[in-house]
């Protein structure tokens, strides 16, 4: 990867958006903002509002109230497809498509981007170096592959047209403990080698930890509390809070 | 995976391939019994023998649609008794109308009218003659002496003004029980007593064969049949050699010859233009079609019938399978309509396309048409539908159009379902369209019509057999193309 990828970044900013499903609130109106080149973690138990938040990033879903804005300006439909683009989706099981390989999955976009196929080929090699993916698996159809190698594909798929911000909602959470560590590590050192702004989603507070120097805390669709991680396990915004710490069992037994 | 698209086109246009070539030679209908073919193969032969290029349309379903027909000009002509002219397609006709008054009511409609050929084909009504002769009955008047006779009518008898309504009126009939039966059953259910009396034709085969006894019709009630051809007025310009070999046909063929040609073919199994061509004391056309040569004719023209409505439903089945998964609302309407569709009984389709289409090939297309689009639409959006939502999400996340999406990623996950029913519709239609004979569409139907009219089961056989085949060799086909097409990833299975 080179340096001319490092930097850049989408400004992303939910500015009063809310949304509901028919009865049920999945995210009041909010106020949140991640700076270009950030990395965020969101946290909170399921039907916190957190997946809801990447949905509405992406123009998947419309605020029913507010706006999304994305560098400044509120988002438009007509202005929802460039804005895909430019953002790299990664979701729990990889949403890889069964009827295509690896690599047909990866050439997806770029073939409509009318990349050459050769510009493809190289752009998959290079991100299968990145993610540690071995080469002959490109080959593969999803089927074919492991939980952590369908993560990597969706990954690459994620990364092949450079985007400037890459979302992931629950990234690992279908893995078996140690694939999850060693992706853990991986997408660690990839989301501080590609400087681009970053929102993972995960409900496991240690690996939000260890992925974003900031984490945001979301309850029943709102926002419980912003801050890094010491601040979380130090001054607990409320009883949630402080419940929601102290029951991450794999959090390190430190003192 | 880039060559899927080719592949379909590849499928697409192998179904619509067979387009049919349309000549236009004098073409003559035949109503679905004997006689009626015979004399249509007489034309055939005739118009051949005066240098006319004739082809003969046998066996179209009923005299409504043969009417229609020749109003419309799909056929150019057709043998018609009178009697069925006053009754029953003309209206404030005199009901001892002579041949002048018709020719001069039916010419603003453009339809000409021969001459009478010569023979009689009024209805009758005919009894066992041991049965007749044990209760004395010569009459149709003596039957009212004996209100406990069975009697048994055919369905067009039955219903019509001029048939056992008017009958039982006229001669005040006392009998209740009197059921509808097939013309052709009728003679074996009153021979074997099933039922006492049954209604005829004057000229039926059948009357010396199984000894019965015609009543005589001593108050004249009914009307007079007098076989004679209609035509198309336009005939006398374009064809003139046509009608002249028409009108040469009058007063030639008298009763006796009539039944004894209505013999040959049904009891002593002759071939209908075999027996024309000798009435008319020519050769049978040289390029007799041996079975081989009829199985070719008929698969050609049943694969093509199957084949173009197949294809042009998938042309109108997919989108609107498309749509139904897009619109919820929209969807089940569409569905409901093809619902509705599909269960209209297939006669009642193939003579429902009559007037919009006329008769033969394509109105038969239309009707297998409609009934292949139920299950193409269906599994369409079924196949969309059943798409696991992360998977449309992670498509639209992607940043690709929605025609991109649906082209490279809907379209191959949903396309088994999509295959499955495209097959059912196909092995529906080559059964289905056995039925498109009954409006000239040919096909291994044909035989079966005429394996009915003439009771043979072999002929019956000779079309029942090579449907089922061409059913289980879709059937086959299928299979393949489902392989061929079902992207290699979807059959796998998937790895933990």
């Amino acid at each position: 990867m080179g340096a001319a990828e490092v930097g850049g970044g989408i400004r992303f900013a939910l500015d009063g958006a809310s949304k509901r499903y028919g009865d049920v609130v999945a995210l009041q109106p909010i106020e949140l903002a991640f700076e270009a080149g950030s990395t965020t973690a969101l946290i909170g138990s399921s039907g916190s509002g957190k997946s809801t938040v990447l949905r509405l990033l992406l123009g998947l879903e419309r605020s029913d109230s507010g706006c999304v804005r994305v560098d400044g300006r509120a988002l438009q439909p007509a202005d929802i497809l460039a804005l895909r683009r430019r953002v790299g989706y990664v979701i729990q099981d990889g949403g890889l498509f069964p009827h295509l390989t690896a690599m047909g999955n990866l050439g997806l976009l770029p073939q409509h981007l009318g990349w050459a196929p050769q510009r493809i080929r190289e752009r998959a090699q290079a991100l299968a170096q990145l993610t540690r993916l071995p080469s002959d698996a490109l080959a593969r159809y999803p089927a074919e592959l492991s939980g952590g190698q369908r993560q990597r594909v969706a990954l690459m798929r994620a990364l092949m047209v450079d985007p400037d911000a890459l979302l992931l909602d629950e990234p690992l959470g279908a893995l078996d403990p140690i694939v999850r560590h060693e992706l853990q590590e991986q997408l660690q050192r990839i989301f501080g080698e590609l400087g681009k702004t970053v929102i993972v989603v995960t409900h496991d507070l240690a690996e939000a930890a260890w992925f974003a120097p900031r984490l945001v805390l979301l309850r029943r669709g709102a926002v419980v509390q912003d801050g890094s991680y010491a601040d979380l396990r130090d001054r607990p915004a409320d009883d949630f809070a402080r419940q929601f710490v102290q029951a991450q069992r794999t959090l390190p037994a430190t003192p | 995976m880039t060559g899927m698209p080719a592949r379909i086109a590849i499928v697409l246009l192998a179904g619509l391939l067979p387009v049919l070539a349309i000549a236009q030679p004098v073409r003559i209908g035949s109503k679905q019994f004997t006689e009626s073919v015979i004399l249509g193969e007489i034309a055939r032969l005739a118009a051949r023998d005066a240098g006319v290029q004739a082809v003969h349309q046998r066996e179209l379903g009923g005299t409504r649609i043969l009417w229609k027909a020749l109003q419309q000009g799909d056929i150019d002509a057709y043998p018609e008794y009178t009697g069925t002219l006053n009754h029953e397609l003309l209206q404030d006709v005199p009901a001892d109308a002579d041949i002048a008054t018709l020719r001069a009511r039916l010419e603003p409609l453009g339809i000409g009218i021969t001459d009478p050929l010569g023979f009689d084909n009024t209805y009758a009504i005919g009894m066992r003659q041991d049965e007749a002769a044990r209760l004395d009955i010569r009459r149709i008047s003596d039957l009212r002496a004996h209100p406990s006779l069975r009697l048994g009518f055919s369905n067009e008898f039955m219903d019509r003004g001029d048939g056992w309504p008017g009958l039982r009126r006229a001669y005040a009939l006392p009998q209740t029980k009197v059921s509808g039966l097939d013309h052709v059953l009728s003679y074996r259910a009153v021979a074997s007593g099933a039922v006492d009396a049954i209604d005829l034709y004057s000229t039926d085969a059948e009357i010396p064969y199984y000894h019965l006894r015609v009543l005589r019709d001593d108050r004249h009630y009914f009307p007079r049949y007098q076989a004679v051809f209609l035509y198309r007025l336009t005939l006398q310009r374009d064809q003139p050699a046509f009608v002249a070999a028409l009108r040469q046909l009058a007063g030639r063929i008298d009763e006796p010859a009539m039944r004894a040609m209505n013999a040959a073919v049904k009891l002593d199994r002759r071939r209908d233009s075999a027996v024309a061509a000798d009435f008319l004391g020519t050769q049978v056309d040289a390029g007799w079609r041996g079975p081989w040569q009829r199985l070719r004719q008929r698969s050609v023209e049943h694969v093509e019938l199957v084949a173009v409505s197949l294809g042009l439903a998938l042309l109108l089945a997919i989108p609107l399978g498309i749509v139904a998964a897009r619109r919820r609302r929209l969807g089940q309407l569409v569905i409901a309509a093809t619902g509705v569709l599909q269960t209209v009984p297939s006669l009642a389709m193939f003579v429902f396309m009559i007037p919009l289409l006329g008769i033969g090939t394509w109105p038969a297309v239309a009707a297998l048409f409609l009934y292949s689009l139920l299950p193409i639409v269906r599994n369409t959006h079924a196949g969309l539908a059943g798409i696991a939502p992360e998977l449309i999400e992670s498509a639209a996340a992607l940043g690709l159009p929605p025609r991109v999406r649906l082209r490279r990623i809907e379209l191959p996950l949903a396309m088994r379902p999509i295959l499955a029913g495209i097959k059912t519709a196909a092995v529906i239609n080559v059964g289905t369209a056995t039925l498109a004979a009954l409006i000239g569409a040919g096909g291994y139907g044909q035989p079966i019509l005429t394996g009915i009219r003439l009771d043979s089961m072999a002929l019956i056989l000779e079309g029942a057999i090579p449907a089922a085949v061409l059913a289980l060799l879709v059937q086959g086909v299928f299979e393949l193309v489902e392989r061929w097409l079902t992207p290699r990833g979807l059959r796998l299975q998937p790895r933990q």
